[in-house]
């Protein structure tokens, strides 16, 4: 039972013509720090929408603990939602509006006290208690509005993309203060978002959804290094799509014939045949770029390629390199250590090589062309700025 | 970039064109002289002649203006607030048909409303008299209010209201806590306009109106027909446009209050 | 929409519904139908179908009384908009605090009594008033001209009443316009005049297409202004609906010219409404084509 506490069975959910949720089924497990990770339109808010009761379904049904709530009003579920622009009650006291709730239950004065000033230490808004909600700041706000919906102890805690109005430092901050009370109270979280980063960092689990389906539902992890699809490769991080196909297979292992390139080898944990026709994702900072070639001690059996620098990007935490190998474009990130000592940069237009072990790229499971603008383009080529 | 002198010229122009003949009834209302052309010395006269024993009629016909508007106020404040949820909440064929029924009256001629309510009644065999004054300062001062209301709906965010019924409020309970007194300045602001537009109303008002129903404006209209006690409607007139001013900057002064609590 | 939602809506709806339907529509298509109807003796109307009222409408002497109304409106109007552009455009360009104030002060006389304003000015063009005086002690009248009581009176208080309706919208739009057009206008060599003709009207179009229908239908239902400082050879529809009203009894006639009135007012208003919906279509379709150039481009 607690691994099927929030189930969406076959839930669809149209607007006209645009099919927002398109047959979605899954389960959210009990206590768990669950996300809705997609691009905007993608149907993450309206299926959070929907767990809320502020729309309906127009087919399946949605069970929490067991129940069918699919038609109980937003008032009759003790699901709670913390808006992405807060909603607080802007003529009620910060004390007032995280008492609503216990009030509306008739709680008992004494109790309802005791919730609201605990809760107001735990966000460590004490002194705040007697402001109204415009004298506060965008992360205090985000705070009340989290203790607003947790202080009656709800079965889910909703959050529609909480920290979408804040600037980047508060972000940082919030996420650490987010996983500290989910592990301070225990309660269901689904959380809302378009930033893969936020998903990764807080969540037990995530569900990537694109054009109102769920494309992969894993570990932060397993979602980066084994995407099920390209849109899943590309939406979460950078990747290199490489298209071929499958020429012999060694057991665990396969050869791919790449047009331009020539063989590549991949792990074929599917097992797929001879023949196949297959999308192996690489991502950039898999891929290692030198001026010699590898070491022999790297290992037979890697992916080994020549290639000319087209562009060269410092982004401070590492440099993300444009190559070109037989006639075809691929990004690599190189990470800086000894960077003063070690004085032999590689540049534009050197000749360089690239590798990448087995192991490191994954082949998707279904591929759309569409995915593929996902990706960062390279930039355009300079050719009148000779030096 | 240099102002253009021209336009500051013909705003203070207009200026003096507005404000001149009310510079004038002021300081005729202290003028010994009946007819006011010249200056014949300062005097309270009139002021004496108002709040006399002969003069008894005008605060009758004030305090039944102040009674009516009061009531319209009242009734406009609820209907006018109720439409304007219902024009703001949903969307349909429905409310297109409500909004033109609340937007027609407020460009409809007063006279035109006037002589259909008249027509009405009689039809319906009404006699004319406070009651059907308040049935008619209510029909015009809805539309006020609601439009009011609804352009402070326009910057409501509806999450709040759905925030409410996230934590357990039903939607009577979500309108009276938490919407309502976000509206309620909304509210005021349209019940103060629906108020001195019923206090001012003088068209409506004369069709409707029954005998020993009149209201303030009709008084004066029929002090000024018949030629009676000019300057007392002077000095009469002061006095309302002092008081109009005092609750414009009283009004001011609340608002500027609130809105310096609010930020601090 | 679920059930209970269509409940609500026609629950919150039916109060402000059921009150201008009892109260408006029905006593507007009262006086609609009255018009079809000749008068009795009685100060009623009798039962039969007649177009007669009708016809008596369009001849004399309504005929002229129907276009020195539309002709005084008109005016009204035009002074009113040139009066407003200058004033609107200085107060835009004065500071927040200088721009309430102005506002303020522009708005306060709408506050006070309509009908002592209309006083105030009877008194102001008596004979024996200030304006009289004035205009003597400067030579530029002599005591024979009667500065009240004709169409001219009419049309200045009007002006006088109507203006800060006037003003407000079009201040309104030139708060929201963007000044350092004009600067550049400028600073390409425009002459201030052909700058505020070509850059800043535009720019305002939509506040004075608002004031214009907020000066021209108050105007056409005039009744006080016309009442209180017209003379006999200035009457408006307004009065002659109030003649025919009370002291005549004849209830088909007042109808009828009540009918004209409305008709009077919403012609421009429906003229507006539609070239407002006109243009939106036109520049929704221009963002409809910009936007599937940009589509087919950006998959180019």
């Amino acid at each position: 039972m607690a691994d099927e506490f929030l189930v969406f069975d076959h839930v669809t959910k149209r607007f006209g013509a645009l099919t927002a949720v398109d047959d979605v089924s899954f389960s959210i497990k009990k206590g768990e720090f669950f996300s809705l990770l997609g691009p905007s339109g993608c149907g993450k808010t309206t299926l959070l929408r929907m767990v809320g009761g502020f729309e309906r379904p127009d087919s399946g049904r949605i069970y929490l603990d067991g129940k069918d709530i699919t038609d109980a009003p937003p008032n009759m579920r003790r699901v709670h939602t913390v808006f992405q622009n807060y909603a607080l009650f802007p003529t009620m006291t910060i004390w007032d509006n995280i008492a609503f709730s216990l009030r509306l239950a008739k709680k008992p004065k004494a109790e309802i006290e005791e919730s609201v000033d605990a809760i107001l230490e735990m966000i460590r808004m004490s002194d705040h208690a007697w402001k109204y909600p415009s004298q506060l700041s965008g992360g205090q706000k985000q705070r009340v509005a989290i203790a607003r919906a947790l202080v009656d102890r709800p079965q889910v805690l909703l959050l529609d993309e909480p920290l979408a109005a804040l600037d980047l430092k508060l972000r940082q901050h919030m996420l650490l203060e987010l996983d500290t009370i989910h592990d301070q109270v225990g309660i269901t979280f689904v959380y809302v978002t378009h930033d893969q980063g936020e998903a990764m960092s807080l969540s037990d689990r995530i569900a990537v959804m694109n054009l109102g389906k769920v494309e992969q539902l894993d570990t932060a992890a397993k979602i980066y290094e084994a995407p099920r699809s390209s849109f899943v490769a590309a939406f979460i991080g950078d990747t290199n799509f490489l298209v071929g196909e499958i020429v012999s297979t060694e057991g665990d292992y396969c050869t791919i014939k790449v047009e331009g390139l020539g063989a590549v080898s991949a792990y074929n944990d599917r097992k797929l045949d001879v023949g196949r026709k297959v999308h192996l994702s690489v991502r950039p900072e898999k891929i290692r770029v030198t001026l010699n070639p590898p070491p022999p001690e790297k290992g037979a059996g890697i992916n080994i390629f020549t290639a000319e620098v087209t562009d060269v990007i410092y982004q401070g935490v590492y440099t993300k390199y444009w190559l070109k190998s037989g006639g075809r474009s691929m990004s690599a990130l190189k990470p800086h250590s000894r960077f003063l000592l070690d004085q032999e940069s590689i540049t534009w237009k050197d000749r360089v090589y690239l590798w990448w072990h087995p192991d490191d790229g994954y082949m998707v499971e279904n591929f759309s062309p569409m995915d593929v603008s996902l990706i960062q383009d390279p930039p355009a080529p300079k050719e009148s700025s000779t030096p | 970039m240099k102002r253009s002198k021209f336009a500051v010229v013909v705003l203070g122009l207009v200026m003096v064109f507005l404000y001149l003949p009310i510079v004038v009834l002021v300081a005729n209302s202290f003028n010994e002289a009946k007819f006011g052309g010249e200056w014949a010395g300062f005097t309270f006269k009139w002021y004496k002649a108002l709040f006399s024993s002969q003069n008894h009629a005008i605060w009758e016909a004030f305090q039944r203006s102040i009674i009516v508007a009061t009531f319209a106020t009242f009734a406009s404040c609820v209907i006018g607030t109720t439409a304007a949820v219902a024009l703001h909440r949903w969307k349909g064929r429905l409310q297109s048909i409500h909004y033109g029924l609340i937007y027609t009256p407020l460009v409809m001629p007063e006279i035109l409303m006037g002589i259909s309510l008249l027509m009405m009644f009689t039809a319906a065999g009404i006699g004319c008299g406070l009651t059907t004054i308040w049935i008619a300062h209510t029909t015009f001062c809805v539309s006020y209010v609601a439009m009011t209301v609804l352009a402070r709906l326009q910057d409501f965010d509806d999450r709040i209201t759905e925030a409410a019924y996230d934590l357990g409020a039903g939607p009577f309970y979500a309108f009276f806590h938490v919407v309502l007194p976000i509206l309620l300045p909304g509210i005021v602001a349209g019940g103060l306009l629906a108020f001195t537009l019923s206090i001012d109303d003088f068209v409506i008002t004369f069709f409707v109106t029954g005998p020993g129903a009149d209201t303030l404006p009709l008084k004066i209209y029929s002090m000024i027909k018949h030629s009676r006690q000019m300057p007392v409607i002077n000095s009469l007139s002061t006095l309302m446009l002092l008081m109009t001013c005092l609750l414009v900057a009283a009004s001011r002064l609340v608002a500027n209050r609130r809105r310096r609590v609010r930020t601090r | 929409m679920t059930r209970s939602g269509r409940w609500a809506e026609w629950g919150v709806s039916l109060p402000s519904f059921v009150w201008l339907t009892v109260f408006f529509v029905v006593p507007t298509l009262i006086v609609l139908s009255i018009a079809f109807h000749a008068p009795s003796s009685d100060g009623g109307f009798a039962s039969g179908f007649t177009m007669e009222t009708w016809k008596a409408v369009v001849r004399t002497p309504y005929k002229e009384i129907v276009w020195r109304t539309i002709w005084i409106s008109a005016v009204t109007t035009a002074v009113c908009i040139l009066l407003s552009l200058p004033c609107a455009y200085s107060i835009a360009r004065m500071n927040t605090r200088w721009r309430a104030i102005v506002a303020g002060l522009i708005m306060l006389p709408f506050w006070t009594s309509f009908i002592v304003r209309v006083f105030a000015w009877r008194t102001l063009l008596n004979p024996e008033g200030f304006l009289q005086h004035v205009l003597i002690a400067l030579g530029l009248a002599d005591a024979s001209v009667s500065l009240n009581y004709n169409s001219g009176a009419i049309l200045v208080v009007s002006v006088y009443s109507f203006l800060p309706f006037a003003i407000m919208p079009i201040y309104t739009a030139a708060e929201k316009f963007d000044f350092s057009l004009m600067e550049a206008a400028r600073d390409l060599g425009a002459r201030s005049f052909f700058a505020f003709r070509k850059i800043f009207l535009p720019g305002v179009k939509r506040g004075v297409v608002s004031a214009i229908l907020m000066v021209f239908i108050p105007a056409i239902g005039s009744y006080v202004i016309p009442d209180l400082v017209g003379g006999r050879d200035s009457e408006l529809i307004g009065n002659k609906i109030y003649q025919r009203t009370f002291p005549d009894r004849n209830l088909p006639h007042a109808s009828a010219l009540a009918a004209v009135m409305g008709f009077s007012v919403l012609l421009p208003l429906a003229w507006v409404a539609w070239m407002i919906k006109r243009q939106d279509a036109r520049e929704a379709k221009r963002l409809a084509e910009a936007t599937a150039r940009k589509l087919s481009g950006g998959a180019a």
